[in-house]
């Protein structure tokens, strides 16, 4: 097995007197698409919190293609390679869906590259096009997560996090995306999807993490969990 | 004095105006703090100036963008070294930080400079323009000032900066997501703030004299240009700069200069009661 890509080990973290997430253990493999599952508060977005530097870990330890990330501020880690997608897109209001995208990029100086990066998302999402100069906030629920999606690719990352990706959108539009994320892979992207919706998470995942109250319960490869009686039930509705 | 004369002197003032107030909106809209050094930094830019023109003879306008990339330096060593530290305690905190850091610089420059008024005179004539007699000072004056303020519309809209800058405002978090160091591009927020502040003193040296007495008075107006245009913004700026101007050059014709202040505040008062967002309404920082 090839040597994983983001690697973390035993990783405590919260906020303030609340320790929300218990020696978390995981891996996710170059090129591949991961997920983790888990209901509400379970500490999902926690954990990507923490990866992307926005809150400093307690214990435990976060590699990322080799290097010890853990602690490191959010600038370090996106130009270490990894991107965040929040949870409810956070797109930056009174700025156009053109500047949105183009703050994905703010680490980065390779003019020509980004300007072809940015040709290369409005062809994966054309909607955008359209909307170019439009405030980006004023964009459709579902317009507004390619935006967000978007705006993560234009990073140029190594690995792409996305928090809740089907969160409050048409099932059809969810289907798009995860199409999306699936041709994104294809160039090499690494994706990391934290995802409520279990179906659609192991439709579009490999492998998959699900976190019950801050701790790892069970992991394995999507084929194998989505068969599993104790998450069908659970998470499925079945 | 008939009503186009009014209302060219209201311009050019409102142009100054806005100039003056630009700076502070954009502290008080991305930082959400009342910069009380505004005034005085408006007034240390103006003696700059002032000084550098009196020793060399050199035109002003040439030190222009020097004493505003002092202030630059000035305004970002405050923020990064003092104002960082508590910028995200409630405002009052950073209200009174700024009024103690504005009670230094203000007898600094007391001691060094004296309050004695000082203005640069350039003796440029005056042009009539229908009837309506404007020195040529200050017509080189709004020019720069509308020069000045433009510019900052133009960083804000299309830099990478002005963009870093929106973010930080709309969404600190998702800003840091972007990789943006947010206590840097507040530093660079005040600086720029502090960089507007001093080419506006600069510009009004050389067409009003300029002395430390005025430091409140200039922070009150670009208080009350916030209210009246709108906070955060660069048009919200203009607009209440101009009119303030234009409503200080009526009221002054009217009521007798000494009202004129008085009738801008009342107008404030009034707005903030009536339209609390200003004549031109939040949105992004423009
Ligand atoms: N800023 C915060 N301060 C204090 N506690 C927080 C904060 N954010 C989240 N929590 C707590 O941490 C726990 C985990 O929250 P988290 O947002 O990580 O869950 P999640 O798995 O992403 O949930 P959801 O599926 O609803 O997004 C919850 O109990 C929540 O109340
Ligand atoms: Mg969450």
């Amino acid at each position: 097995m090839a040597e994983p890509l983001l690697e973390i080990e035993k990783l405590e973290a919260g906020y303030g007197d609340v320790q929300v997430l218990w020696d978390v253990t995981m891996a996710v493999e170059p090129g591949e698409i991961a997920c983790i599952v888990g209901s509400n508060g379970a500490g999902k977005t926690t954990l990507l919190r923490t990866i992307s530097g926005l809150i400093k870990p307690r214990g435990g330890t976060i590699r990322f293609a080799g290097g010890e990330i853990g602690g490191r501020a959010p600038d370090h880690v996106l130009g270490g390679g990894i991107a965040h997608v929040p949870e409810g897109r956070r797109l930056f209001k009174g700025l156009s869906v053109r500047d949105n995208l183009m703050l994905g990029a703010y680490l980065r100086d390779d003019r020509e590259a980004i300007e072809a990066d940015l040709e290369k998302v409005l062809e994966l999402f054309p909607i955008l096009k359209d909307r170019a100069r439009q405030d980006a906030t004023t964009l459709s629920g579902g317009e507004q997560q390619m935006c967000a999606i978007g705006r993560g690719i234009m990073a140029r990352p190594k690995l792409l996090m996305i928090d809740e990706l089907s969160l409050g959108l048409a099932p059809r539009l969810v289907d798009r995306l995860g199409e999306a994320l699936i041709e994104i892979n294809r160039t090499g992207l690494t994706i990391l999807l934290v995802e409520q919706d279990v179906m659609t998470a192991f439709e579009i995942a490999r492998h998959a993490y699900v976190i019950e109250t801050g701790r790892v319960s069970m992991a394995g490869s999507t084929k194998v969990l989505g068969d599993d009686p104790r998450i069908r039930q659970a998470y499925m509705g079945l | 004095m008939d009503v186009g004369q009014i209302l060219a002197n209201g311009i050019v003032l409102g142009a100054l105006y806005a100039c003056i107030a630009v700076g502070f909106s954009l502290v008080w809209g991305v930082l959400n703090v009342i910069n009380m050094l505004h005034g005085s930094f408006i007034i240390l830019g103006g003696y700059l100036t002032y000084f550098a023109w009196a020793y060399s003879g050199i035109n002003p306008v040439v030190f222009l963008p020097v004493v505003a990339l002092i202030l630059y330096g000035l305004g970002f060593a405050v923020q990064y070294l003092f104002i960082n530290k508590v910028v995200s305690a409630p405002v009052l905190t950073t209200l009174t930080l700024t009024f103690g850091l504005d009670m230094i610089l203000y007898n600094v420059m007391t001691v060094v400079f004296t309050a004695t008024p000082r203005r640069i005179t350039l003796d440029l004539g005056s042009v009539d323009f229908f009837g309506v007699i404007l020195p040529v000072d200050r017509v080189v004056g709004m020019a720069l000032a509308l020069i000045l303020t433009g510019l900052l519309y133009a960083v804000m809209r299309t830099s990478k900066i002005g963009r870093a800058i929106v973010a930080v405002r709309m969404d600190r978090q998702a800003a840091e997501l972007m990789g943006i160091r947010v206590n840097r591009i507040y530093a660079i927020t005040f600086g720029i703030g502090a960089l507007m502040a001093g080419a506006a003193g600069a510009v009004f040296a050389m067409v009003f004299p300029v002395t430390t007495n005025l430091t409140g008075a200039f922070l009150g107006k670009a208080f009350v240009i916030c209210v009246i245009g709108g906070l955060g913004s660069v048009p919200g700026a203009l607009v209440g700069g101009l009119a303030l101007g234009i409503i200080e050059s009526f009221s002054g014709y009217v009521l007798g200069p000494q009202h004129a202040i008085t009738v801008g505040f009342v107008l404030m008062l009034i707005l903030l009661v009536v339209r609390p967002t200003g004549l031109v309404g939040v949105k992004g920082y423009e």
